[in-house]
C-alpha cells in the first residue's frame, strides 16, 4: 500500500545550516497494517509521516501509494487522493477557529466529496458520538478542551472512510480515559481494515500495533513485530 | 459547506483584521465617490450651464469676462455694461446666425419691496433669445408676458401664490428652469417691457429705484451658423468692436475651470496616496495573520482541497471585503455630499449639481474596480504564496 524507496528530506534554511531529518529511508505499510513510529524528539518521525502521507514532497527518493509516485500526479489527482483515500491527523490543534465541530467535520465534503447531504450529516454525527462529541457538535474549535480537539480531529479524518489513516501523537497531552477512547477507535478501525501509520512517544499503545518502527537521526534503524521488540 | 460560506465564516472569524480591512476599504472607497462626485458635479454643472446659454460665443465688455462667469455660475449679480449698438455689429458679421442681447440687473438686498434679496435679474429680448424662449415655448406654449417672470430652480414665491415681488412690482413666477447647479437656479428673467415696467414701480415702491441705462446692454449671445467655427466669427467681432470680449463656448467659465482642475488634480493625488497606503496596509493586515492562515490553508490541502481552492478561498474572501466595504463607501460617501452639498458648493466657491442615477451608479462600479483592485494587490501575492505551500510545510510555519 505504501510504499517509501530511498526518501531523504532536506530543509534548506536562510543564516542556518541544512537539516535533512529524514535519510534514505526505505519502508514499506502493507494493506491494513497498524504501524508505530517512535523515537525521540527531533528524530524524524513526523517528517517521514508527512513524506509517507504525501503532505512534503521528498528532496530525493519515491513514495508510492498503491503503486502510483504520488509526487509525479497533478495537483488535482493528489488532492484527490487525499480526499478519497487517506486521513490526516495533526499532532498540533488543527481544526478551522471559524467553524464549529460539525462543521470542522464535514469540512472533506467542501472540497470535491460526493454524497447525499442526510448521509453526510448521519456519518459526522455517528463518529462524533462514538468519539464523546455528540453534545458539543455546535461548539467552536475555542470553547473544546484538548482531548475534545483530539477527538473532533480524528472525527474529521475519519469521515471519508479513509484507507490509510496518518495520525500524528493522536493521545499526547491527553488523560488516559481519552487515550483509551482514542486507542479503541484506532483499533477498531483497523480491525476493519483501515491501514493506520502513527507516530508516537507513548510505548503504552505498542501492543495495539502490529509493528513497531524506531527512528533515530532520520534513519530506521528496526523494525519488529509488537511482541519481538527488544526489552530496553 | 459550500466555498462562500467557509468564506463568510473566515471573515467573521477574524472579526479584528477583517474590519480593520473593511473601514480601510470604506475610507478610501468613500474619499473617491465624494471627490468624484464633486468632480462630476461640477462639471455637469457648468456643461448644463453652458448649455442653458445655449449661445456658441458670448460677448462681454472687456475686462468683465470674470464679472460675469461669477455672475452666472454663482448668481451674483454684476453690472457691467455695453453701447446697445455693438448687437447690430455683431449681428451683421458673416457667420452669426442670432444674436441676442441681455441686460443684467439685481434685487435689493434684504428690502421690503423685493421677496427676492440680492438675486441676479436677467432681462432678455424675446424676439432673439435663444436662451430661455425655447423653453417656455416648450412649456407654456407662448412667451412671457408683460408682469410675468420665469426663475431659475431655486426661486419661489414666497406667498406660495405664484407672485414675487420686485422693486415694489408684483409679478407672476409662471415656472422654474430646469436645476444647473449654477446661479441661473437662482436668476429672475424677464422682458425689456416687464423690466422698465418694474423701472418704473421702483420709483414710488422701492426703497432705490432701479435704474437701466438707456442704449446699454450687459452681454451678447451669439449663436454661430451651422458649420461654422466659431473663431472664424470671433476674429471680426474682435476686429470690429475692440472693447469687447468674445468668448468662445468652451472657453467660457475659463476661471473656474482652472480653478476646479487644481483642485481635483490635487484631490486625484491624495486619493491615489490614499489608494497606495490602503493596498500597503492591507497587505499587512493580511501578512500580520499569514502564520494562522498558512496553518488553516494546510489543513484543506491535507483534507483533499486543491492550490486552486484555496487560492479561491483566500482571493474571495478578500474580494467579499472589497466588495461590500466598496458599497459601503460609496453609499456613506454619496450621501454625505448629498446632504453637504450645498455646503460644499458653498464651501469650494463652484456650481455644483448632485450627479444623475447612473452616474452615481458608474463612479460606484469604478469604486468597486478600485478597491477589487487595491484589496487583490495587498492579498494576491501572500494568496498564492500560502496555496503552494506544500501542507506540511504550512502547518510547520
Amino acid at each position: 500500500m505504501i510504499n517509501m524507496q530511498s526518501v531523504s528530506k532536506t530543509f534548506y534554511q536562510e543564516a542556518a545550516p541544512a537539516v535533512t531529518p529524514v535519510q534514505a529511508v526505505n519502508l514499506q505499510v502493507k494493506n491494513g497494517e497498524f504501524v508505530l513510529l517512535t523515537g525521540r524528539s527531533g528524530s524524524g518521525k513526523t517528517t517521514l509521516l508527512n513524506l509517507a502521507a504525501g503532505l512534503i514532497k521528498p528532496t530525493s527518493g519515491k513514495v508510492l501509494i498503491d503503486d502510483a509516485n504520488i509526487w509525479d500526479l497533478t495537483d488535482r489527482q493528489l488532492s484527490a487522493l487525499r480526499l478519497q483515500k487517506t486521513g490526516f491527523v495533526f499532532q498540533f490543534p488543527s481544526l478551522i477557529p471559524s467553524l464549529s465541530v460539525m462543521e470542522n467535520t464535514i469540512l472533506p465534503y467542501s472540497f470535491g466529496m460526493k454524497d447525499e447531504r442526510h448521509l453526510i450529516q448521519k456519518r459526522a454525527v455517528d463518529l462524533l458520538e462514538k468519539l464523546g462529541l455528540a453534545e458539543r457538535t455546535r461548539a467552536f474549535p475555542g470553547q473544546l478542551s484538548a482531548g475534545e480537539q483530539k477527538r473532533a480531529v480524528l472525527a474529521r479524518a475519519l469521515m471519508n472512510k479513509p484507507e490509510i489513516l496518518f495520525a500524528d501523537e493522536p493521545t499526547s497531552d491527553l488523560d488516559e480515559l481519552t487515550e483509551r477512547e482514542i486507542m479503541s477507535v484506532l483499533r477498531d478501525l483497523h480491525a476493519g481494515g483501515t491501514t493506520i501509520l502513527m507516530v508516537t512517544h507513548n510505548t503504552e499503545l505498542i501492543p495495539f500495533a502490529d509493528r513497531i518502527i524506531r527512528i533515530e537521526g532520520g534513519n530506521l534503524v528496526e523494525s519488529h513485530p509488537w511482541y519481538q521488540i527488544p526489552k530496553t | 459547506m459550500p466555498l462562500f460560506n467557509i468564506v463568510w465564516k473566515n471573515v467573521k472569524g477574524n472579526a479584528v483584521r477583517s474590519l480593520l480591512a473593511f473601514l480601510c476599504v470604506v475610507g478610501v472607497s468613500a474619499f473617491f465617490i465624494s471627490t468624484m462626485i464633486i468632480s462630476r458635479g461640477t462639471q455637469n454643472s457648468l456643461e448644463k450651464g453652458m448649455q442653458r446659454l445655449g449661445a456658441d460665443i458670448m460677448v462681454v465688455p472687456n475686462g468683465a469676462q470674470t464679472d460675469i462667469e461669477t455672475a452666472l455660475l454663482m448668481g451674483k449679480p454684476s453690472h457691467i455694461w455695453m453701447a446697445q449698438s455693438n448687437l447690430d455689429t455683431i449681428a451683421a458679421i458673416d457667420g452669426v446666425a442670432a444674436a441676442s442681447p441681455q441686460i443684467y440687473l439685481q434685487s435689493l438686498y434684504q428690502a421690503a419691496c423685493c421677496s427676492v434679496s440680492e438675486t441676479f435679474l436677467v432681462v432678455y429680448d424675446p424676439l432673439t433669445d435663444f436662451t430661455v424662449t425655447p423653453w417656455l415655448k416648450k412649456t407654456l406654449g407662448r412667451g412671457l408676458k408683460t408682469g410675468e417672470v420665469v426663475g431659475g430652480a431655486y426661486i419661489f414665491s414666497p406667498t406660495n401664490n405664484g407672485m414675487i415681488k420686485l422693486y415694489g412690482c408684483d409679478l407672476k413666477l409662471v415656472g422654474n428652469l430646469q436645476p444647473t447647479g449654477t446661479g441661473m437656479d437662482q436668476t429672475v428673467f424677464f422682458t425689456l417691457d416687464t423690466a422698465n415696467v418694474i423701472a418704473q414701480s421702483s420709483l414710488t415702491g422701492a426703497v432705490s429705484p432701479l435704474e437701466i441705462p438707456q442704449g446699454e446692454i450687459s452681454s451678447i449671445l451669439v449663436k454661430v451658423k451651422p458649420g461654422i467655427d466659431a473663431r472664424n466669427v470671433i476674429a471680426p467681432i474682435y476686429l470690429k468692436i475692440p472693447d469687447v470680449a468674445p468668448i468662445a463656448s468652451p472657453q467660457l467659465f475659463g476661471t473656474f475651470r482652472d480653478q476646479m482642475n487644481g483642485l481635483f488634480g490635487g484631490l486625484m493625488v491624495v486619493v491615489t496616496l490614499a489608494w497606495i497606503l490602503s493596498a500597503v496596509l492591507i497587505g499587512l493586515l493580511f501578512s500580520m495573520s499569514a502564520n494562522e492562515r498558512q496553518r488553516q490553508m494546510a489543513v484543506f490541502r491535507s483534507l483533499g482541497a486543491t492550490k486552486g481552492y484555496v487560492l479561491t478561498v483566500l482571493l474571495t474572501e478578500s474580494s467579499l471585503l472589497a466588495v461590500c466595504a466598496s458599497a459601503a463607501g460609496s453609499i456613506i460617501g454619496s450621501f454625505s455630499i448629498f446632504i453637504f452639498r450645498n455646503y460644499f458648493a458653498g464651501t469650494i466657491k463652484m456650481p455644483f449639481l448632485f450627479p444623475s442615477i447612473s452616474t452615481l451608479l458608474l463612479l460606484s462600479l469604478w469604486s468597486l474596480i478600485l478597491s477589487f483592485i487595491t484589496v487583490s494587490i495587498g492579498t494576491v501575492l501572500p494568496a498564492i504564496r500560502i496555496s503552494r505551500l506544500e501542507p506540511a510545510i504550512g502547518m510547520r510555519e
